[in-house]
């Protein structure tokens, strides 16, 4: 087997996870399965154009490798500012792995599975089986090589899970670690759940994340990620949805972490009448750069997908949005909106933004547009002209300009007050215009 | 007492543009109401703009005082803490910020300004049912972002609510009766006469006889062409409507 250059830091890492006593053959060979399509592929480069306007430098010319001892113990309070208020089943992960002292999975009705994925192998094998794929991009196929735990929520058909849940994973410490971890969530048939699927940490680690969620006829998730993870963290994460009929995903991406980022969406509506509505900001500063690509798969008729994602860029920080809105043959009755605002706050502040349709089929109503601007001189002088100082004045503007998209996607309960707590916070912080 | 304010000589142009103010001299006293007229185009609401410290104009000669303070110096937003309001004779609709909010922002901050301790929120509605009231307007204005969707003669009535709120020093009324119906003109006068006040002063633009029917002021200045070209008492405004600018614009 010819070894890359972009696998060969990791294959020692591999190799001992492979040799790891407690897994069953299956998940060894995926495992191998996931480092030989790494190995062909390698990162992938700016020459590709899905990966042209990121700037991957930083994570291939310093691998950071999946650290194999747990990380020291966390005090609980460390994740207060992660957590939603209320009731939860809160399941954390440090490091990549599960942490029993954080996590509070609580008594789950009857027709739920929600564990950690390493758990999941030992006592539903057939279930855990079911979170590896055969599809995704070079950073899911080290994923499945490197992967060492991960959580599985699994609904019957039917049910209805009341409260949110929680998976956070938190990274910890400035060693320069990876992790790597895997989410599993399947919904049967008219289930009903929702999910904050939370990435944060202090340390200059990168999180590589695999979701997976797959969506039974009239099932109905709504999932908000957040991306909080330190200044110097690097994060990937590739999600993949698939949505029977009529079944609606709800998602709500908001980052704010990390000096690099870039999340994938590929949403694949195979059943008719599905919904898909991506609601979402980034919201970078210094030389944070990020990038949500997403892909809507629209393989039915009388889908729908709405797409809605602001970026506000300060200092020298670099956004980029990828959406595609693809209508395959015979997916009659689409209809798709897709729409990127951006709001630069410093002349150093860059967008890319392509918003595109591939359009194979008659009767659909497809529309998509990006603005990029700056704050709204007339409105700053308004403000300060009734007394309020310039860097208030341009807080409230930014605010709102952001505000909005939390506004757009029609959230309840605790869910959207993390979210609002979320942007006060880096409006105030440090990240923020304070 | 000290005067409001005292103009002296100002010049003024658009940034990397024509000068628009060709020497404008006007001191107002305390408890006084001036009136400034003229034509389109003369420079009316560039003096206003450049009072309130609107960015893009260059200030190029001449002095502001206001209650013997260089007011050229302040910045914008310290100007309005310290007691100047501009009426815009075009309000800014501000989508996605409140109007109760940014009004509770606004006065707070000229209340720390002024070493007055802020009003919470329940106080604070206190003094806006009261306002409300008294101007006629609606309280559902107050739940929507500033000025987005108001219609015309809402955005004035807006902009005279917010003055009544913060109580200033100094009034600069941008054709604030323009767009007006005929009863929102009498109670939009009446919000401006009862800031009237041996402390405060009001400088009103205004094209229309009628105002100052309502408002009468102290004192009635035409300006033509970037400079004060003639001034005169509350009847002067009657004599303008009969004869118009031209006569003085000539010998301007
Ligand atoms: N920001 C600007 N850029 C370019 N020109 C400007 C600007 N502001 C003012 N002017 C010009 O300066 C002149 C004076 O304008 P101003 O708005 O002060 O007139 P005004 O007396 O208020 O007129 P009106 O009665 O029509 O309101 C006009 O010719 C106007 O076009
Ligand atoms: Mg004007």
């Amino acid at each position: 087997m010819l070894i890359t250059d972009d696998s060969a830091p990791f294959q020692e890492a591999y190799r001992q996870l492979l040799a790891g006593t407690d897994q069953p053959d299956w998940l060894r060979s995926q495992r191998q399965a996931g480092m030989e399509r790494f190995t062909d592929l390698g990162f992938p480069t700016r020459r590709q154009e899905a990966w042209r306007f990121t700037d991957l430098e930083q994570l291939t010319a310093q691998p950071r490798l999946p650290s194999l001892d747990g990380a020291p113990p966390l005090p609980a309070d460390l994740l207060e500012p992660w957590r939603l208020a209320g009731k939860t089943h809160r399941l954390v992960l440090v490091n990549g792995r599960f942490d029993p002292a954080l996590s509070a999975i609580g008594t789950l009705p009857d027709g739920v599975w929600l564990a950690p994925l390493a758990e999941t192998v030992l006592r539903r094998p057939d279930v855990a089986a079911m979170a590896f794929g055969a599809d995704g991009n070079a950073f899911a196929f080290l994923n499945a090589a490197l992967f060492t735990d991960g959580a599985v929520l699994v609904l019957a058909p039917g049910t209805v899970l009341e409260l949110p849940v929680e998976v956070i994973h938190y990274s910890a410490g400035d060693t320069q670690v990876s992790a790597h971890p895997r989410l599993r969530v399947m919904l049967g048939d008219g289930a009903r759940a929702t999910l904050v699927e939370t990435a944060a940490g202090d340390g200059n680690g990168w999180t590589n994340a695999v979701i997976d969620v797959t969506l039974g006829a009239d099932a109905a998730l709504t999932h908000v990620h957040v991306q909080g993870e330190g200044a110097d963290a690097a994060h990937t994460s590739l999600l993949t949805a698939e949505l029977g009929r009529r079944a609606r995903y709800r998602t709500f991406a908001f980052i704010t972490g990390a000096s690099l980022s870039r999340r994938d969406m590929q949403v694949t509506l195979s059943g008719p009448g599905a919904v898909f509505t991506l609601h979402g900001a980034y919201l970078l500063d210094g030389g944070q750069e990020a990038t949500l690509a997403v892909r809507a798969d629209h393989k039915v008729c009388d889908c729908r997908t709405e797409e809605v994602v602001k970026g506000v860029l300060q200092g020298a920080a670099h956004g980029v949005f990828l959406g595609t809105v693809a209508v395959r043959p015979g997916a009659d009755g689409t209809d798709a909106r897709q729409l990127n605002r951006n709001l630069l706050l410093s002349p150093s502040a860059r967008v890319d933004t392509k918003p595109e349709l591939e359009i194979f089929a008659d009767d659909v109503k497809c529309s998509h547009g990006a603005t990029v601007g700056s704050l709204d001189e007339a409105a700053l002088f308004y403000l300060q002209a009734r007394g309020i100082d310039p860097v208030t004045a341009r807080s409230m503007l930014v605010a709102a300009f952001a505000a909005e998209v939390i506004d757009a996607a029609g959230l309840e309960g605790e869910v959207e007050v993390l979210l609002r707590r979320h942007l006060a916070r880096w409006l105030g912080g440090e990240g923020g215009l304070g | 007492m000290v005067n409001i304010l005292e103009v002296r000589g100002l010049r003024a142009r658009i940034t990397g543009g024509r000068e628009v103010l060709k020497g404008i001299d006007l001191t107002v006293a305390p408890g006084e109401v001036h009136a400034i007229m003229g034509p389109n185009g003369a420079g009316k609401s560039t003096l206003s703009s450049v009072l309130a410290g609107k960015p893009g104009y260059e200030v190029t000669a001449g002095s502001v005082l206001y209650k013997d303070v260089d007011l050229l110096s302040m910045p914008p937003d310290e100007r309005a803490r310290e007691g100047v309001f501009l009426a815009f004779q075009y309000p800014v609709e501000i989508p996605g910020v409140n109007n109760t909010y940014f009004l509770r922002a606004a006065l707070n901050a000229g209340r720390r300004q002024r070493g007055q301790p802020e009003l919470d929120a329940q106080q604070f509605l206190k003094a806006v049912k009261e306002k409300l009231k008294l101007l006629d307007i609606g309280d559902d204005l107050l739940r929507r972002a500033v000025n987005v969707g108001f219609s015309g003669g809402e955005k004035k009535r807006n902009e005279i609510f917010q003055m009544a709120m913060l109580e200033p020093n100094l009034a600069l009324l941008d054709e604030t009766d323009s767009g007006l119906d005929i009863d929102a003109l009498r109670t939009v006068s009446d919000g401006v006469n009862r800031l009237r006040d041996p402390g405060r002063a009001i400088v009103m633009v205004t094209h229309y006889q009628r105002l100052l029917d309502y408002v009468v002021p102290d004192h009635v200045h035409v300006l033509a062409d970037g400079r004060i070209v003639a001034s005169g008492d509350k009847y002067f405004a009657a004599e303008l409507e009969r004869t118009g600018y031209a006569h003085l614009c000539d010998a301007a």
